[in-house]
């Protein structure tokens, strides 16, 4: 401890050169938090999904509807305990940027199927009640100030469902329970779209309950088998899956996002390496003064490698700190495209844990070089 | 009694595949509370032959002995410990740390011991009053003279109560007001605190101040003279 005020001091002399390093380790754990941030936030639906409910979408694309009468045939299945339905909708709201997830649903059931949808009982019956009534997640309603009771008017985006504007009474606003389902979306009743659509009784993707996430495999296969041949054939997986095929519609994004992350790190870490030999080339004289006052080889490595520690880690503090104010739903207008965003504790210990192996890594062979100076050459130099 | 026993000391330098000769079989002996003057023209061994009491480079061959202890038979690190209980180093250039205060300069040699927080306060301002500076302990070395920087290094030498100090050109860089300051401070601490101190000087005034003088040439001792 009494060598910490030391390691402060030795910091602090070249005052410019020490906030420059301690801003880019900031930086780059911002960044790397930031772009785990946005992989989290990605892959979090497919995390936290059922594994007791499974998806039957059509077996080319989710872009492709099917008939509701696949209705009766997935509910006989067996295994298959409850059902439900949806279509997304792709509503658009004054301006095609003001983007949030619009889905049409079977309130009932689906409300059933989905608990982590929480209202209030009040706000469920109001729903369930009015055929053009909608229910907005918190983060949406705070978004864009939607209170219980507002009219909400959305242009069609997907010509199937006429030309018409479709106007929406808000019964609720829902929280979420768990990250299987995000705070940002607007749900109304399936029956009120389907009226209207050109192209009646077509659900986008039905959703099953089973009793056993063992029997998954089986149920799904049996589902399919059902529709083999015909001209809606399905595709039925877990919600996992589901979930996970969003995200790779958008390519490798671990892959592209971590590159990314790494290249930043190893960039920092020469950074950060280059200035601590500086400091040590600076401090020739001094360490020499150090050793011949009595200070180990072992102390001088200490010292030296310490500061590089110290420094690396309050740029981690403060990239993570700024990472967590910036990048949250509240700050940044992502969170319809990534509904679960923001820094959670497990990057915040590994942003920290990087910036801390950035200064080890970095600080190590400026303070071997120290470490190993020999005093009278050391000396010899200035005198 | 005799407190440093160098005997047939010799140091060479290798540069590429060259030996070059620096001390040539010095043989010394320093009484306890001797105040004791290397004097030598430049090139002459006098630094090296500091160095090698302080411990701080090794000798080609020869032994010193310095109290109870052969420091040529002392690991690197056994000999960085015993340099720090046991010698005061004094620089030409002072060598203070910019970054710390006068007071923290003088409390670094004290940062390797066991002392507590307020032992090692109360150390080093007994050494800074010693060196009349205790109204400059929260002073940079930047916010000194030249004069007051030296008797901020000399606090640091005197503060662990070493058996030896070594003071290389201590008024090299000073001005003659300020260097004679700086001699009769180490005459102090020979007589009255009963030090031991070796300096390097060329300066025959500086020498003047010791009670005995070594003259070197060439790496070799050539003359013996009592001063007082």
């Amino acid at each position: 401890m009494k060598f910490l005020g030391l390691t402060f001091k030795s910091a602090r002399r070249s005052k410019r050169r020490t906030f420059l390093t301690i801003m880019s380790v900031a930086i780059a754990v911002f960044l790397f938090a930031s772009l785990r941030a946005v992989l989290d936030g990605f892959n979090a639906g497919a995390e936290a999904s059922s594994s007791t409910r499974i998806i039957t979408i059509r077996s080319t694309s989710l872009i492709f509807s099917m008939p509701t009468s696949h209705a009766d045939a997935i509910r006989s299945t067996p295994g298959v305990q409850d059902l439900t339905w949806a279509n997304w909708f792709g509503g658009i709201y004054k301006d095609p940027k003001n983007f949030f997830a619009s889905i049409a649903i079977e309130p009932e059931s689906y409300l059933r199927m989905y608990p982590e949808i929480v209202l209030t009982p009040d706000e469920r019956k109001a729903f369930l009640e009015d055929r053009t009534g909608c229910i907005v997640g918190d983060g949406l309603a705070k978004r864009y100030g939607f209170k219980v009771g507002d009219v909400i008017t959305l242009q069609v985006g997907i010509p199937t469902y006429g030309t018409r504007d479709y106007d929406f009474t808000v019964r609720g606003i829902y929280e979420s329970g768990g990250a299987a389902v995000d705070n940002q979306s607007m749900l109304f009743h399936w029956k009120y779209v389907d009226e209207r659509s050109l192209v009646k009784g077509q659900v986008g993707w039905y959703v099953a309950q089973i009793s056993h996430p063992d029997q998954a495999a089986q149920i799904a296969s049996a589902i399919d088998q059902k529709f083999a041949n015909s001209p809606n054939e399905t595709k039925t997986d877990t919600e996992k899956a589901f979930q996970s095929s969003f995200v790779s519609m958008f390519g490798n994004l671990n892959l592209l996002l971590g590159s990314i992350a790494l290249a930043v790190v190893i960039t920092t870490l020469f950074v950060a390496g280059n200035t601590m030999a500086m400091s040590v080339r600076e401090r020739t004289t001094e360490i020499a003064v150090m050793r011949t006052l009595g200070f180990s080889s072992m102390t001088i490595f200490l010292l030296v490698a310490g500061e590089a520690l110290m420094m690396s880690v309050i740029g981690g503090a403060l990239g993570i700190t700024a990472a967590r104010l910036i990048v949250n739903p509240d700050f940044m207008q992502a969170g319809a495209f990534i509904p679960v965003f923001g820094v959670n504790g497990r990057n915040v210990v590994t942003g920290l844990l990087l910036s801390a192996l950035i200064g080890v890594l970095a600080g190590l062979i400026p303070a071997s070089m120290a470490s190993r100076l020999r005093i009278v050459d050391a000396l010899r130099r200035v005198a | 009694m005799a407190l440093i026993e160098l005997r047939e000391v010799t140091k060479a330098y290798r540069r590429d595949s060259v030996e070059i000769p620096v001390l040539d079989r010095v043989t010394i002996t320093v009484a306890d509370g001797e105040f004791l003057g290397l004097m030598g023209p430049s090139g002459s061994g006098k630094s090296t032959l500091l160095n090698l009491l302080a411990g701080i480079d090794h000798p080609s061959r020869g032994t010193i002995r310095i109290g109870d202890t052969d420091i040529t038979r002392l690991s690197d690190t056994a000999l960085t410990a015993w340099r720090g209980r046991h010698i005061g180093f004094i620089f030409q250039l002072y060598n203070l740390i910019p970054v710390l205060t006068a007071f923290e300069n003088v409390e670094l040699p004290l940062l390797l011991t066991r002392l507590t927080k307020k032992q090692r306060r109360d150390h080093v301002m007994t050494a800074l009053g010693i060196v009349g500076l205790t109204d400059r302990a929260k002073h940079y070395p930047r916010q000194l003279s030249g004069g007051q920087e030296q008797r901020v290094a000399i606090a640091r030498a005197i503060v662990t109560d070493p058996t030896l100090l070594l003071a290389d050109e201590p008024t090299g860089d000073l001005d003659a007001k300020s260097g004679g300051e700086i001699l009769t401070l180490l005459q102090r601490l020979n007589g009255e605190y009963k030090k031991t101190i070796i300096m390097v000087t060329h300066d025959p005034h500086a020498a003047e101040r010791a009670t005995r003088l070594l003259h070197l040439e060439k790496g070799t001792l050539i003359e013996q003279e009592r001063v007082s």
